[in-house]
């Protein structure tokens, strides 16, 4: 880990505090106002926030201006997702020091969903860098001031880079090694795909600790605020396994007819699985929780109150 | 060897519009084993250009070994058709993009036939395994890693690409998130490195792929081999073998 710290995030997590995250979603639109508005209403419960870049492939407002926005107008601390899909290393470089440039002290790096996938699918993917030379470009451009090639880099600029994990992983063994490649290439933490086993939890600390990382971990998770959120999850989602008691609440409240009764119902499911799944978490070496509650902001206050 | 299909057979109809006089020529090599420049090919193309009102005035086959891009033998055949080379309003080449282009180059340069000339086939790049289905496994990027990959090319293998996988879409079967008929190619690395005791190198950090290496044309300049000594080796060989 880098020995100075940047961040408030970085700041809580050499502290040894429990981390709570946030995720944020600038959209495919011309303004993000709905985006500042979340990102308010997570304020004073998680440290920073994620800013997606390009989402499952889909064009949307890019994260570095998202990001400075909602810092700006917030002062919500945001953690800036790059990911290598739409970019060569010129522009992930571009990226990294405009990063500097806009006050952003934390950047996520990683792979990215495949572009085909997506709303463009026809489109040229890059994928010139991965995840793990990501990383190591940042480390570089950071604690070096140098790029990739050695070339000098005037005032570098000043932040941390985290990366992902998935601890659902059918082949855990690799997923753990490639974890220990990116952490090899500088990386300062990692935030997980979303988990809602809390088997896979200790399953995946114990292959972390065979293999030997040492760095910050934020388990991610995802309160679903409906049946077809936890569905596509369960469905979709390389490695995710969503309980069926979970999914099987979550269908029963389609047959609420009262909207504000039928959200009320679906926000305690989440606090009735996830109170339990957190108190596990906080018995395991996870230095916190990522919430990927996107759209659901008001759920990560009730979920930190029943915490504490 | 180039891996290649026919091209829609109305594109090539378009593409030939207005000219009358057509000349076609194979390729024994790759667009032989892809059935898409052999003899047969040649015939039913021939047929067909006919039935909408070409008039095929030569068919060059190529007997199987003779590649078409391999201008110490090609040519000797293009010298052969000279006159009807001549006389002809396109020439369509039942071959890949390469032959087509070093044909092309012969006939403008050695023999000052300059005609239209194009390709009825889309090359598909390098592909290996056979008889009948084939997979491209190399696509020549000019900077091999195959030894710190367990001899598996991740750049062709993996859908993305990566030197430093897998990302986070290996389906639980171990398939490829983009292409659920696909083996994860990092997943095979990783498995393969893991059987020759080689993990190490999967933890290793592979460095951004110098495309430098790639940037295009790339040349090559060799000692030209005896054409007449490898052919009477092939002789040989065959006979040895009982062929």
């Amino acid at each position: 880990m880098a020995e100075r710290v940047y961040s408030n995030l970085m700041r809580e997590l050499k502290a040894g505090k429990f981390v709570f995250t946030g995720e944020l979603e600038p959209g495919k639109e011309g303004s993000i106002e709905g985006t500042i508005e979340a990102a308010r209403k997570l304020l004073g419960h998680v440290t920073a926030c994620n800013v997606t870049d390009n989402p499952q492939s889909f064009g949307c407002v890019d994260s570095l201006a998202a990001a400075h926005k909602i810092q700006a107008e917030t002062g919500m601390e945001c953690i800036c997702q790059l990911r290598c899909s739409d970019k060569n290393r010129l522009a992930l470089l571009s990226s990294v020091l405009a990063a500097g440039v806009l006050g952003i002290k934390n950047i996520l790096a990683i792979t990215g969903d495949y572009v085909s996938l997506g709303d463009t699918p026809d489109v040229k993917p890059v994928y010139d860098l991965d995840a793990t030379l990501l990383t190591r470009m940042i480390r570089r451009v950071v604690d070096e001031g140098k790029d990739l090639r050695g070339g000098e880099i005037r005032n570098p600029p000043k932040l941390h880079v985290g990366v992902a994990a998935n601890p659902g992983s059918a082949f855990l063994d690799m997923e753990v090694y490639k974890l220990k490649r990116k952490v090899l290439a500088g990386a300062e933490f990692v935030q997980t795909q979303v988990v809602y086993l809390p088997e896979v939890v200790d399953n995946f600390f114990a292959k972390v600790k065979e293999v030997g990382v040492e760095i910050p971990i934020l388990i991610g998770i995802f309160p679903a605020k409906s049946y077809a959120e936890a569905k596509f999850f369960h469905e979709q989602v390389s490695g995710v396994t969503v309980p069926e008691d979970y999914l099987a609440k979550l269908k029963e409240t389609k047959e609420i007819k009262d909207k504000e009764k039928r959200k009320e119902r679906i926000d305690q499911i989440n606090i009735d699985y996830f109170t339990g799944f957190l108190e596990h978490l906080k018995s395991t070496p996870a230095a916190g929780c990522h919430i990927m509650a996107v759209g659901y902001p008001e759920i990560i206050p009730e979920l930190k109150k029943v915490v504490g | 060897m180039m891996g290649q299909k026919q091209k829609p057979f109305e594109e090539i109809l378009e593409k030939l519009n207005g000219k009358k006089k057509i000349v076609l020529m194979g390729c024994g090599g790759c667009a032989t084993i892809f059935r898409t420049g052999d003899p047969v090919a040649i015939d039913n193309m021939a047929e067909k250009l006919e039935k909408n009102g070409k008039e095929i005035i030569a068919k060059i086959k190529l007997p199987f070994g003779v590649f078409c891009c391999y201008l110490p033998m090609s040519s000797q055949f293009l010298k052969m058709h000279e006159k009807e080379l001549s006389e002809a309003d396109a020439i369509l080449m039942m071959s890949c993009g390469d032959g087509t282009q070093a044909v092309r180059a012969y006939l403008d340069e050695e023999m000052s036939i300059v005609k239209p000339i194009f390709s009825a086939n889309n090359a598909l790049g390098f592909v290996g395994e056979g008889p009948a289905n084939f997979i491209e496994k190399c696509m020549g990027c000019g900077d091999c890693i195959l030894a710190d990959t367990g001899g598996i090319c991740p750049l062709t293998q993996c859908s993305k690409g990566l030197l430093n996988g897998p990302c986070g879409g290996t389906t639980p079967e171990g398939k490829c998130e983009v292409d659920p008929e696909k083996d994860c190619a990092w997943l095979q690395i990783y498995r393969r490195l893991e059987k020759i005791g080689e993990l190490d190198k999967f933890l290793k950090i592979r460095e951004p792929k110098d495309w430098g290496q790639a940037t295009r044309p790339r040349r090559l300049s060799v000692e030209p081999i005896d054409l007449m000594e490898k052919l009477k080796e092939l002789k040989a060989t065959l006979e040895s073998m009982g062929v």
